[in-house]
């Protein structure tokens, strides 16, 4: 009786596929790439590519901004039904929730076909229980983006590799009448992007992915040291004090029309800064605590990612459609700088952009990787973690309030 | 008597025209400053939304736009998707407008013109709806809606915004049906007439000015509530304006223009029907809170 | 008098529409809210666990959640909006409402923003108080007070006044407006006798005037309250509730727990903590007035 109704099943299933190859199938989809996006481009590219290649397919497909879609996607959540077939997401326990809801489409079947350019090693981060359910997109670290025009105004031809040297090109920065840093206090994972590589140049990676992953406790006085230098370098000055005002666009924005010398962010701005006019470099932040950390060493990792959701109506049609979609926004992304690619490219690379070249070769000679801290931990956690950021930057806690907290608000 | 009064005060009328002249001036310009401070930000709105950044960031700010940059409304207007948040916002409004107006008006009649024990009991029952927070529902709405698989549909806000827009509903409502005389009743009843035959042949034709005042009430509440609207709705075809509006920002958040656009885009029929009705929608607020 | 089953039968259609959208949609929802308040729950499709008042301690004490912070935000919004903005709208009204010239024509300019989507006044006010490029700040540029320019939104001092100020901007019409009805409806005869016995306009104003519309006030002041504490959609698009919970009010900090957080529990212990709230003070407002008189 069972294998009855299974080979019915079947049969229907084939059936409905069979119907929706005579007709077009729409697939959706959710994503960040808005208009203001360095990943756009790519987006439009990849889509354009893929609807080409499979006429019988259309993406209809939404952007959204960045932080209002991490609450949206969490609500769509609760109503598997409202979840377009393909979604953004984020590596790490972000994508992990929704998988342990049961909403994501596992993806091991189809990996073998796509397997040869798509490394095992960066399909990782979005693996749960062994079983792979994110086709990453573009891989990224934390970079220090330096507007070289502006270090020269202040004597400096090269970007500080010590943190010495950082103080006191800074402290020429000033003297100059430059503002050193900005960095956009209404999105507290802008904050991050500043506090973790201090951390993590000051404790060292593996300290850090430890704590990250809960095994070891936030009660650190590396941690404590960290903050407080980062607090030091807010009370010297060297950041826009109206950064805590603003968005990242915003942020980036006055970056790259020369209100700052320094922006750090990630890399996925590569592109964006490449073709904005004016001379940028991109280098790492530099050391802290030399028996404990490498300058080598970085923040990042694949994180942004396409998942495809349990509800969907043409599964293995999404699936496929999110590992060639992923491979080609990959593709342009890394053209069009972007992001560092997690796909092997097999393509020419020669038109790579200068700065993109620079952050690959960083990667490549990488020291030690810890993934973004908010998509390493779990939602609630991670906004526990943001919470106490946003108060470091703030001013309202110090180094000793951030780890005493944090260590008795996530055990 | 009125002749001695004027006989015996003419003085003081003198004296009075004067004073008031004299604080008039201050008050006066008061007044003026308050209508410059809630015209400006509109003003500025409308003028920004057709200007390009540098304009808006330093060359001219407050100036009418030197180049009328129309392209602003036709980004905001295709890439922003602002008819279809426009459409759906009315089409919400409507339905709304329309659920709390019937049931209103159904729970009224029975609460003010049939006979029965507890109705007073009932009627405060419902006003308990003017001090609950809208908020305070929407973990069980959401969990409900989920379940009934209602998210990002016209209902997910519709019926939540007619629940909560139906105590002001009753209490408008209430104070209209009770200036309809009661007699009307007795004689539809010796007519033969049951209380549906009352209710819709007598009782509801003479509401129609309290259709106006509840329909306003509602329209607005609706029009600009944000937080259900986020929440509950997901897709774009469905969104209303001000979840539009929202997202519409996020999008654009270092070009202003578009954004001006979008804003003014969401603000310039409200104006333009406030222009034609600022007496009756007055009204409507005034019979809303002083009834209560 | 006994009335046949078929009217009775009646009455119920009747209040049908209404009973099941108020109960299920107000009623039922506030219950559930209560009853999901005891558990720490991740939300839909999670399973739910027993704590008691575990949600209503942590609410209390956690360092993270700042519940503390959220409500005194909320008080004293309500505080500034009894203090300043009904005050403004009385003044405004009582000026109104003495038939001066272009009284329809102020009248209307000052309920406008009413009508104004909140959003769009949040994302307009975002604008102006842009610390770069916001017309504020460059007025007071160019007027020399470079000092007075300030990250109106971005600094903890300030930001919860800079929120204010749009709330301000939208509502005093509102109050205006009932207030100025309220003035409107003095019968003439009172305002006249206390004319002629000698008063001035403020003395007529206070003894005459503002006792009568005692009735609007109190509509007025519960509004303010209620609205104050319930107060959501302007500080969501302003700030949603930052720097650092400056500005952080019960709703804001409802929606991160239930959305960001994916703390159910939590969220729905603030909506009852809301609810509470809400009745609390319109029952205190009620009973002040009443005393007075």
């Amino acid at each position: 009786m069972k294998k009855l109704l299974a080979a019915l099943l079947v049969a229907l299933l084939a059936l409905s596929s069979v119907c929706a190859l005579a007709e077009q199938t729409t697939l959706t989809m959710w994503c960040i790439a808005t208009e203001s996006d360095a990943n756009r481009p790519a987006y439009e590219a990849a889509i354009a590519e893929y609807e080409a290649a499979h006429p019988d397919v259309k993406i209809e497909w939404e952007a959204f901004e960045n932080q209002s879609y991490k609450t949206k996607i969490k609500a769509a959540m609760a109503d598997p039904d409202s979840l377009p077939d393909i979604f953004f997401t984020w590596a790490g326990a972000f994508l992990g929730d929704f998988v342990d809801m049961g909403n994501v489409y596992c993806l091991d079947d189809i990996y073998p076909a796509f397997a040869e350019s798509l490394p095992e090693v960066m399909t990782q981060n979005a693996s749960y229980g062994g079983k792979k359910y994110g086709v990453p997109l573009t891989m990224n670290i934390v970079t220090l983006f330096a507007n070289m025009d502006l270090l020269a105004q202040a004597g400096w031809d090269h970007v500080p590799q010590t943190y010495e040297d950082l103080t006191a090109c800074c402290d020429a920065l000033v003297a100059a009448g430059i503002t050193p840093f900005g960095c956009a206090g209404k999105e507290t994972w802008c904050v991050t992007e500043y506090l973790e590589p201090i951390i993590e140049k000051t404790i060292g990676y593996e300290a850090l992915n430890e704590v990250f992953a809960g095994r070891q406790t936030w009660n650190d006085e590396g941690i404590a040291a960290s903050v407080s230098t980062f607090q030091d370098m807010i009370n010297g000055g060297y950041f826009d004090p109206n950064g805590i005002a603003l968005g990242n666009d915003e942020v980036k924005a006055n970056f790259i029309a020369g209100k700052y010398a320094f922006y750090q962010n990630g890399s996925w701005n590569c592109g964006e800064v490449n073709d904005a006019e004016g001379n940028f470099q991109v280098a790492l932040f530099p050391v802290m605590n030399a028996e404990k950390a490498t300058y080598g060493q970085v923040i990042g990792g694949p994180s942004d990612t396409l998942a495809v959701s349990a509800s969907s109506k043409n599964g293995e049609l999404a699936a496929n459609a999110a590992m060639e979609l992923g491979k080609a926004i990959c593709h342009y992304g890394y053209l069009a700088g972007s992001g560092l690619p997690a796909w092997t490219p097999d393509y020419d690379t020669s038109a790579v952009k200068p700065l993109v070249a620079a952050v690959a070769d960083i990667v490549a000679n990488a020291e030690g990787m810890v993934l973004f801290g908010d998509t390493a931990m779990s939602a609630d956690a991670a906004n526990t973690y943001l919470d106490y950021v946003g108060q470091v930057y703030g001013g309202d806690i110090d180094g000793a309030g951030f780890i005493a907290g944090l260590a008795a608000d996530l055990q | 008597m009125n002749t001695t009064m004027t006989k015996k005060y003419p003085p003081m009328e003198v004296k009075k025209r004067k004073i008031i002249h004299a604080s008039d001036v201050l008050a006066y310009a008061g007044l003026i400053l308050w209508a410059i401070i809630c015209l400006f930000p509109v003003y500025w709105m409308l003028t920004f939304s057709l200007k390009n950044n540098t304009e808006i960031f330093g060359e001219n700010v407050i100036g009418l736009p030197r180049y009328w940059i129309w392209s602003n409304y036709s980004q905001a207007l295709n890439t922003g998707h602002m008819y279809r948040y426009f459409l759906n916002s009315v089409i919400v409004a409507a339905a709304t407008i329309l659920i709390t107006l019937i049931a209103s008006f159904m729970a009224t009649y029975a609460m003010t013109r049939l006979v029965w024990k507890p109705r007073k009991a009932m009627n405060k029952f419902f006003m308990l709806g003017l001090t609950i927070p809208i908020h305070a529902s929407i973990v069980p709405i959401y969990v409900s809606l989920s379940k009934l698989h209602m998210l990002s549909t016209y209902w997910a806000v519709i019926i939540p915004y007619s629940a909560f827009s139906l105590a002001m509903g009753i209490l408008i409502s209430t104070g209209f049906m009770g200036d309809i005389p009661y007699d009307l009743d007795e004689a539809a009843s010796i007519d033969g007439c049951g209380v549906w035959g009352t209710f819709l042949r007598i009782i509801a034709p003479l509401m129609l000015p309290a259709v106006a005042t509840v329909g306003i009430y509602t329209f607005l509440q609706c029009w600009n509530e944000l937080m259900f609207a986020n929440v509950f709705i997901s897709k774009d075809a469905i969104k209303t304006l001000p979840v539009g509006v929202q997202a519409l920002s996020g999008q654009y958040t270092t070009d202003w223009g578009p954004i001006g656009a979008a804003l003014s885009l969401a603000t310039i029929p409200t104006l333009l029907v406030y222009v034609f009705l600022s007496k009756q929608i007055q009204e409507s607020f005034i019979a809303g809170a002083v009834k209560g | 008098m006994k009335r046949p089953l078929s009217y009775k039968l009646s009455i119920l259609a009747f209040l049908l529409p209404a009973l099941i959208l108020f109960i299920g949609v107000l009623i039922a929802p506030i219950i559930m809210s209560g009853y999901y308040s005891f558990f720490n729950w991740g939300g839909p499709g999670k399973v739910a666990e027993y704590i008691g008042l575990g949600n209503y301690r942590e609410l209390f004490t956690s360092n993270s959640i700042k519940f503390m912070r959220a409500l005194g935000n909320s008080l004293l919004l309500a505080l500034f909006s009894v203090g300043i903005q009904l005050p403004l709208a009385l003044l405004l009204a009582l000026k109104l409402g003495k038939k001066i010239p272009g009284e329809r024509a102020f009248l209307s300019i000052y309920f406008m923003p009413v009508l104004i989507s909140t959003v769009v006044i949040g994302q307009l006010w975002l604008k102006i108080y842009n610390p770069d490029y916001g017309v504020l700040n460059m007025l007071l540029r160019s007027l020399g007070r470079e000092d007075w320019a300030k990250i109106w939104l971005g600094d903890k001092k300030v930001a919860l006044w800079a929120c204010f100020v749009p709330i301000l901007w939208q509502y005093v019409g509102y109050h205006m407006l009932l207030m100025y009805a309220g003035v409107k409806g003095v019968p003439p005869e009172l305002n006249e006798a206390a004319m002629i016995d000698g008063c001035t306009e403020s003395q007529v104003n206070r003894y005459i005037v503002i006792p009568y519309i005692k009735p609007i006030l109190r509509v007025s002041v519960i509004f303010a309250v209620t609205g104050s504490l319930k107060s959501f959609d302007l500080i969501y698009v302003l700030t949603n509730g930052g720097p650092n919970h400056a500005t952080e009010v019960p709703s804001t900090l409802m929606i991160s727990m239930l959305f960001l957080r994916n703390r159910y529990g939590m969220g729905s212990t603030i909506a009852v903590m809301l609810i509470l709230l809400c009745f609390a003070f319109a029952l205190l407002i009620s009973l002040a007035f009443r005393e007075d008189k």
